[in-house]
């Protein structure tokens, strides 16, 4: 007598641990394979875009940056910062530049390490997630020193940056890097030949390159099916077209690739903050903005490369205090249904390793 | 625990200990510019004798982004490095003028650190 089978849906999230923040997962189960999953967004809804509406331009410089992707705070700040001095048409002087350069790709390597701790710990290795969190602590100090914040910082002003570094900052940073370099090196011999963590990553949640453009997919998850962008060489902002560094692409798109990306994204974070701050420039670190400012009338979109991937900020003025209209792209929202692609075949403990991998903040795909 | 002297933590109103007032000029700056919109002030009195009647924060709607701190032009407001603001009850987080000058700390802090400030 044959059997009677059927597919049975499962609720994965909204309150579990390993969806990184409240995202429900609505999975079709045949046995223990997956048939399809569909991501069920909303449950972090800030309505952020429609608040920027009611406060001023340099108001919403402290929204952006815990109202997005919260783990990428001084991110989201470049972003916004860059739309506003572009249709207002404000020059940043050369130091504050340096300055955000600097930051940003500090905030890039701390928000890859909590990605790296966290996707370990999901896959059952605590020690990573021991070991990240200790150097983060080391950038999150850094950060203190200079902006007063720790996660929220609201550093970066249209038109420069708030305070300058304080003394000492400079030589503390560079010693940092040359420590935290022999500390990636220390996660590679827990992680990159470990035969558990092989296996359960290597090959698995594949993703073509084809797919991936045509779900938008942008940053480290694009990056390991083979394609080749990254806005900070395709379309340079603030000095980055000055720095020298390697944009890692592999052609694998599995979530072992995406996890060497991070990996050597990090390597390449320390190669561009040391030649910012060995090339840091005197003067000024802030153009004379008054704090009513208005925007011309007009509309912009300007895009980032944020630890996540391609973000963007549309701002349409009407010529008064506030924006009229703000559209952000978010990065992990567009990465978010790559993962319905990327998920089906794979058994439902591997759920759970894709999921990590493509590195989503759910504050970030509601907004 | 040991914090950076820019640390945001919560804000207080030094007095002046030259003249034993309060160092605010009453010019609703920090208010304006406030996005959370937190800080109340009101004020009586004209020229000289202009005084302050009620400075309030509501310290549970603060976002800590500093920037009441960074347009008061006399330094009237500051953060303090404590950080500890938990009560059982939302009321305890509303300050009024008492709670903000018993806030601030007894030794010097550390001033001008705004380096950026527009003059
Ligand atoms: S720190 Fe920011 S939110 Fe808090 S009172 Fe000052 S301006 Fe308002
Ligand atoms: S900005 Fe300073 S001086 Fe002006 S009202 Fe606020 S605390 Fe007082």
């Amino acid at each position: 007598m044959a059997l009677r089978t059927e597919e049975l849906m499962l609720n994965m999230g909204p309150q579990h641990p390993s969806t990184h923040g409240v995202l429900r997962l609505v999975v079709t189960l045949d046995g223990e394979n997956v048939m399809d999953v569909q991501p069920d967004i909303g449950y972090l809804h800030s309505s952020v875009e429609k608040m920027m509406e009611h406060r001023t331009y340099v108001q919403n410089v402290a929204l952006v940056d815990r109202g997005m992707d919260y783990l990428i705070a001084l991110n989201n700040e470049q972003a916004y910062c860059l739309a506003v001095e572009q249709l207002a048409g404000i020059v940043t002087p050369e130091r504050a530049r340096y300055i955000r350069v600097i930051f940003d790709e500090l905030n890039r390597i701390a928000s890859h390490l909590v990605w790296l701790g966290t996707w370990a710990i999901d896959l059952g290795a605590t020690t990573v997630f021991l070991w990240c969190f200790r150097e983060r602590e080391m950038i999150l100090d850094l950060f203190e020193k200079v902006t007063g914040g720790r996660l929220h910082h609201v550093y970066y002003r249209l038109g420069g940056v708030y305070a300058d570094l304080p003394e000492g900052w400079v030589e503390e940073c560079g010693a940092f890097l040359d420590y935290f370099l022999t500390r990636v090196d220390e996660y590679e011999t827990l992680l990159t030949k470990n035969p558990i963590f092989l296996a359960r990553t290597k090959g698995v949640g594949t993703i073509s390159r084809a797919d991936a453009i045509a779900m938008g997919a942008s940053g480290p998850v694009a990056r390991a099916s083979g394609v080749a962008y990254d806005v900070r060489k395709a379309a340079p902002y603030e000095v980055y077209d000055r720095m020298e560094f390697n944009v890692p692409v592999l052609t694998d798109g599995d979530c072992y690739a995406r996890y060497l990306v991070r990996l050597t994204e990090m390597r390449e974070s320390v190669r561009i903050l040391r030649q910012a701050l060995l090339n840091l420039p005197g003067g000024e670190i802030r153009a004379r903005v008054p704090m009513t400012m208005k925007a011309p009338r007009g509309e912009i979109y300007v895009h980032t490369e944020s630890p996540r991937g391609d973000l963007g900020i549309y701002l349409v003025s009407d010529g008064g205090e506030t924006p009229y209209r703000v559209k952000i792209r978010a990065p992990s929202f567009s990465n978010l249904y790559a993962l319905t692609e990327m998920m089906k075949g794979w058994k439902i403990a591997d759920v759970i390793a894709i999921l990590g991998s493509i590195d989503i903040v759910l504050s970030d795909v509601d907004r | 625990m040991d914090v950076s002297n820019r640390f945001h933590g919560l804000l207080a109103l030094p007095i002046d200990p030259e003249t034993g007032k309060d160092l605010c000029i009453i010019c609703f700056q920090c208010e304006r510019i406030c996005p959370d919109r937190c800080i109340h002030i009101e004020a009586e009195g004209k020229g000289k004798e202009r005084v302050l009647t009620r400075f309030d924060i509501e310290m549970d709607k603060c976002c800590y982004c500093g920037y009441c701190v960074e347009v008061c032009p006399t330094e009237a407001i500051v953060f303090v490095p404590h950080y500890e603001a938990s009560t059982y009850n939302r009321d305890q987080l509303l300050y009024n003028l008492d709670d903000l000058h018993r806030a601030a700390p007894k030794e010097p802090i550390a001033r001008g650190i705004i380096g950026g400030r527009v003059p």
